[in-house]
């Protein structure tokens, strides 16, 4: 088996894998407390209006698509605060208007709707060694932003008003957590596809919330379970011929399942 | 501190010899030159640090008013010669049974708290009177003038005035909406003000300065927290040095004094979401000693307790201020939990201060 990782595309789709696996989690850790599941699917719409933006000017897909999703969640972060509504909520409002604005493009400018939504689906297979590098570098710069702000994160994911009266700058902090979130998102979506961002980054965060009492290790297992998650998802992807996102994702709620009967059984 | 070492005729008599000596056995253990009731403050150090019993020592002290008087007799002094003695201080000696020789006896010090203390009140009043006299409190003087705050156009807080000295303790009550929280909320700077100001200690609320350091402040806000976001109980206390700079150990010491000053260092690892209403709220004060606040402000602090959790915190408040004894504000309408703590109450009405 040791010698798939001859071929360069699968060492390299190895190695983004495992970086994702043991560093986005800590990014789903941050979706799931601040409460912006929706945000995923604004992105993805975000990404489809990305794409017939690029197409129809005829742009690079990639960066048009991370420049838009980076200016919706602006958007989402202003309106959020102005009106005192839910990040979520308004999220939902963005994806809605999204679609709207894609398919208007994607009429107006005659683009082709399913080179749109080709976007969302990536594959780590087709990584450029440029993209590797990258990736490896947006792993190591979440850890390193956990690891150097871990107690402002603690304060804000507790309570924001007590962040701020404990002198905890809540509202730059929530800003940058929600743009490094929507920036590892929309990276993912587009070299790993939409499922597997589901389960690279949520589903890890999900379980490590059931079994643990404190922040810290929610964390650090939220990163473990990425970890065995990507690496044996990879592995058993390869040995029953199945792709390598729905690999993850049955492991994940095989893991789920057990943690559920373990603490049922306690009970 | 440099206006309460004033007027006072002590100023002369204490120049450069000792002016306070304790004895143990007829061997010196402790002496100040300090001037006015600085000495026994320091006494009163000394004794803590070195956990001694003060009714087997011997004390001798230049001058004793009534204020000193109030201080020997809290220290737990039985034995005890004054050179300068007034009629108030013997008043209060004989009330509390101190046995004392003096050698001159004058009607009155001149001193202020000479005026101030009637000779009538309970000891640890005055001694935490002269405390923030003395300026010996952590707490920080909140000087609200004319504040006004609008919420959606409507005016929750009109042209309120109220001064809370250091390390004073104040309620504040009112009817639902009269303001009282988004008063806390103004105190914070969490609350846009429309007009006047809040200063506290040499910072005004909303400045540079002030958001540099906003920490002085503690917040025990009304509602529980409602997410299940898995978190520690020592994770919630160390939330009190989130922004600050400290070295592990540091912060390793913080953490440990807070939890155990506030009876909750064995629940350390549990979760948050596991404890009681009573336990969440001791690391609630936790948090703001971790924090070193130096105002502390709660809403309803009582709202979610049952009456024994009441009387844990009745008890653990008074702790506090009778120690590091912040400046405290709490909002409450709890009147029977109020009473007992004796302490003024403010009552909100209309935006205003009555």
């Amino acid at each position: 088996m040791l010698e798939l990782f001859s071929y360069p595309p699968i060492l390299r789709g190895f190695l983004v894998l495992m970086a994702s696996g043991l560093s986005f989690p800590i990014a789903g850790v941050y979706l799931l407390r601040l409460n912006l599941l929706p945000l995923r699917f604004m992105l993805m719409h975000g990404a489809l209006l990305g794409g017939a933006v690029a197409l129809a000017f005829q742009l690079d897909p990639f960066f048009t698509t991370m420049l838009i999703n980076l200016i919706l969640v602006w958007f989402m972060m202003q309106a959020a605060r102005g009106l005192k509504a839910d990040a979520g909520n308004i999220s939902i409002f963005i994806m809605v208007a999204a679609i709207g604005l894609a398919f208007t493009f994607i009429s107006v400018f005659d683009v082709q709707a399913k080179d749109t939504l080709s976007l969302l689906w990536g594959s780590i297979f087709t990584i450029s060694p440029l993209q590797t590098v990258g990736f490896v570098a947006i792993s190591l710069f979440v850890i390193l932003f956990q690891l150097l702000k871990r107690n402002q994160l603690k304060a804000v994911f507790f309570d924001s008003s007590i962040a701020y009266s404990s002198g905890v700058n809540e509202r730059r902090i929530q800003y940058f957590v929600i743009l490094l979130t929507a920036l590892i998102v929309a990276v993912a979506m587009k070299l790993i596809g939409a499922l597997l961002i589901d389960a690279v980054i949520i589903l890890p965060a999900l379980i490590s919330s059931l079994h643990t009492k404190s922040m810290k290790s929610m964390i650090v297992w939220a990163c473990i379970w990425g970890g065995i998650f990507s690496f044996s998802g990879f592995f058993i992807a390869y040995w029953l011929k199945i792709p390598t996102s729905s690999a993850i994702a049955l492991i994940a709620t095989l893991i789920f399942l057990i943690i559920f009967v373990q603490k049922k059984l306690k009970k | 501190m440099k206006h309460f070492v004033y007027i006072c005729l002590i100023q002369h008599l204490t120049t450069v010899e000792k002016s306070l000596i304790v004895t143990q056995n007829n061997h010196e253990i402790f002496s100040s030159q300090s001037k006015w009731l600085y000495p026994l403050f320091e006494l009163e150090d000394f004794i803590k640090a070195k956990q001694i019993e003060a009714n087997n020592l011997f004390l001798t002290d230049k001058i004793a008013g009534k204020a000193a008087a109030y201080l020997i007799v809290r220290l737990g002094f039985k034995n005890i010669h004054i050179q300068l003695i007034s009629e108030g201080a013997i008043t209060v000696f004989n009330r509390f049974g101190v046995r004392f020789t003096y050698d001159e006896l004058v009607p009155k010090i001149q001193c202020k708290t000479e005026d101030i203390v009637n000779g009538d009140e309970p000891v640890d009043a005055v001694w935490q009177m002269l405390r923030r006299r003395a300026g010996r409190v952590a707490g920080l003087i909140v000087d609200i003038r004319e504040l006004s705050v609008e919420i959606d156009n409507k005016l929750v807080l009109n042209n309120l005035m109220l001064r809370i000295e250091r390390g004073e303790h104040v309620f504040i009550k009112g009817l639902n909406g009269a303001g009282k929280t988004t008063l806390l909320k103004a105190i914070l700077g969490l609350e846009k003000i429309s007009s006047g100001s809040i200063q506290i200690g040499d910072y005004l609320v909303g400045s540079r300065e002030w958001e540099k350091n906003r920490s002085i402040v503690g917040y025990v806000h009304q509602e529980m927290v409602k997410n299940t976001f898995p978190i520690s109980a020592a994770e919630v206390v160390g939330i009190g040095f989130s922004a600050q700079k400290l070295s592990k150990a540091e912060k390793a010491h913080r953490l440990e004094i807070s939890m155990r000053r506030t009876g909750c260092f064995h629940l350390a690892n549990r979760s948050f979401h596991e404890l009681s209403g009573g336990e969440k709220q001791r690391l609630n004060i936790a948090r703001c000693l971790c924090q070193q606040a130096r105002v502390m402000l709660f809403d309803e602090p009582t709202s979610f307790l049952d009456g024994s959790a009441k009387d844990e915190l009745f008890d653990l408040l008074n702790e506090i201020w009778a120690n590091e004894a912040p400046t405290a504000i709490i909002v409450s309408h709890d009147d029977q939990w109020i009473e007992r703590f004796k302490w003024p109450v403010y009552e909100l009405n209309e935006g205003k201060i009555c």
